[in-house]
């Protein structure tokens, strides 16, 4: 259980508030580049850590994210004209480039500078990977551009997609860290997913459904390492690194892509979910690609032109209660990430942490909060800058291993927990 | 016909208030163990903390040199205040054992409270404090474990604790 004001401290990231100030410490996810796909394009709507924007990318490639509202009647610019360099409100014509500066109100007299007078909030809007990022923070303190592994190998070896999950982001980032739950929601998944089956590892996960934790520091976040019984004197370790504020890596299933999530807030009642998957060595074939715009693996099938589910809560995820009864679905609902985006939106937009009844098992989830929690007081009272700005944090990956019973993971593949270009995951 | 209210629609901010209210279990008797001097006075520190159901301890190995031969339930603690504890009446209706390490000074310990445990179904974790060295102690405190935590900051004791309802 949490006390109420740590979890309300935890789920608030709106300006002002301690988590939205650490947030804003980090570049995050603001959109997909296939969202704003050539010059000139219509602009997007982009909320986020409860501030509403726009997005748009100008003639020149430029992209530009800006309060959504005009400056004169509060006009949304999503009804705007993009064109020449600029984003041109439809109720007067004002005009506004990438920075949010205005650089044309047709009402004022030729020579006036009235419009020099006039600009909106902007945040920088960067392509990295299949990602725009943006930092909404002090533009003084702008750390180094994200290292995220998936974002840096060629285009041909990673795929990304994005769903909207209607609950508080650190619920549904809690289900990432919380591995437990894999070998009970997800079991049908191991047997049947083409983006899961067929690996030796499964056959740990199913063997043995009582695994136990390790948790251990990692200097971005955390490792969660997860054991299970293997051959004699083995354990099979599936590892998964955390890195904050809300960035999780599934450990891999033998030569399968490699994924994992961001969650990120658009207010404090709903947040994006950003998927990839990768390989670090080798392009992505057709079939898996594919698979990912399918919603098979941890990916989503969306309603066409939105990222919003097509099983989703308005049809109760369109459950399959004879595919449960049968014994082909444990939970009789499709696709693993819809499996968990049922579960975490039931719990309500912010569950009430404190009514819930931790066990020792949820170990990860616990130091997780603590974690999140000491960083965000830490920032308020020291200005620490909290895990996981810092690049160097971002090069990690999960991992899947059998190992000797007594050897700790840290010490058997620490350095495999890190990036090494051109070589290949740690995968069983 | 389907309702708002029950399907998954319902979960909505606004009918979460009509969610059953009543009171929960207030507290789980948690039991929590020094296994070496290191982690006492970190032990000692949190025990100053209010909490509702949570007991500290020490181990103290010269207790039990002569190894475990009246079985587990025999091991010797120490309270906090000095006085002697047999695991056998210290885990008398306890939901769950932390133990508390810096190093695998605590083994003897750790293998009768993990199997006194085991024994009587009691969920068991473990707290390593330290650097390097906890490597060894991880090794050490597996068997026994049900979780192991290797942490740098103090405060995890605490939180896990307070997340456990103690």
């Amino acid at each position: 259980m949490l006390r109420e004001e740590i979890n309300n401290l935890l789920t608030q990231t709106g300006p002002g508030t301690m988590m939205g100030d650490m947030f804003r410490e980090y570049w995050l996810p603001a959109l997909l580049t296939e969202e704003l796909p050539e010059n000139d394009c219509p602009p997007v709507r982009v909320k986020i850590l409860s501030e509403r924007l726009i997005a748009f990318r100008d003639s020149e490639g430029r992209y530009g994210l800006i309060d959504e509202f005009c400056a004169h009647r509060g006009v949304s610019l999503w009804f705007g004209r993009n064109e020449q360099n600029g984003l041109r409100c439809a109720y007067h014509g004002w005009k506004y480039d990438v920075t949010g500066q205005c650089v044309e109100v047709p009402s004022e007299p030729e020579k006036s500078s009235f419009c020099a007078s006039v600009r909106l909030r902007s945040y920088p809007l960067v392509k990295i990977g299949d990602i725009l990022w943006t930092y909404m923070g002090d533009p003084g303190k702008t750390p180094p551009l994200p290292e995220f592994e998936f974002c840096l190998v060629p285009s041909s070896q990673t795929f990304t997609s994005k769903r909207l999950e209607e609950a508080n982001w650190l619920q549904a980032l809690e289900g990432g860290i919380d591995s437990s739950h894999v070998s009970w929601l997800h079991s049908t998944g191991l047997k049947d997913d083409p983006l899961f089956k067929d690996t030796e590892g499964n056959r740990y996960n199913l063997g043995d459904f009582k695994p136990h934790f390790e948790v251990a520091e990692a200097d971005g976040g955390l490792y969660i390492g997860a054991r299970r019984n293997a051959e004699e004197g083995h354990y099979y370790w599936r590892i998964t690194p955390w890195i904050m504020p809300s960035f999780t890596m599934v450990p891999p299933r033998g030569d399968h892509p490699m994924h994992g999530h961001f969650w990120i807030p658009i207010d404090d009642e709903n947040c994006w979910v950003y998927t990839f998957d990768y390989q670090p060595v080798r392009e992505l074939t057709p079939q898996e690609v594919q698979a990912m715009k399918d919603g098979y693996g941890v990916h989503s099938l969306n309603i066409p032109g939105t990222y919003i589910p097509v099983n989703n809560k308005s049809n109760d995820y369109l459950i399959d209660r004879d595919a449960q009864k049968r014994g082909e679905s444990f939970s009789g609902v499709r696709g693993i990430a819809i499996q968990d985006a049922s579960l975490q939106e039931s719990m309500g937009p912010i569950v009430d942490r404190t009514k819930e009844r931790l066990v020792t098992t949820d170990v990860g989830i616990i130091k997780a909060r603590a974690k999140l929690r000491r960083a965000a007081i830490a920032l308020r009272e020291q200005g620490t800058t909290p895990p996981g700005v810092d690049p160097v944090h971002h090069r990690v990956r999960s991992a899947s291993v059998v190992l000797p019973k007594d050897a700790s993971f840290i010490d058997a593949i620490g350095d495999k927990l890190q990036v090494q270009p051109g070589v290949r995951q740690v995968t069983v | 016909m389907v309702l708002p209210t029950s399907s998954a629609r319902a979960h909505t901010a606004a009918e979460s208030k009509f969610r059953l209210s009543y009171p929960l279990v207030s507290s789980r008797a948690v039991r929590v163990v020094a296994l070496d001097a290191g982690a006492e006075s970190t032990v000692r520190r949190v025990a100053e903390l209010s909490w509702h159901a949570a007991s500290f301890y020490a181990a103290e190995p010269s207790w039990n040199a002569d190894g475990l031969e009246g079985g587990p339930f025999n091991f010797t603690l120490r309270e906090l205040v000095g006085t002697p504890a047999l695991l056998n009446d210290v885990l008398l209706g306890v939901d769950a054992v932390i133990m508390v390490a810096t190093s695998d000074a605590g083994t003897k310990a750790a293998a009768a409270i993990g199997s006194a445990c085991a024994i009587r179904g009691i969920m068991t974790a473990g707290i390593i404090f330290g650097g390097a060295a906890s490597r060894m102690t991880v090794s050490a405190l597996r068997p026994y474990a049900g979780v192991l935590v290797v942490s740098n900051d103090e405060y995890d004791l605490e939180a896990i604790l307070s997340a456990l309802r103690a």
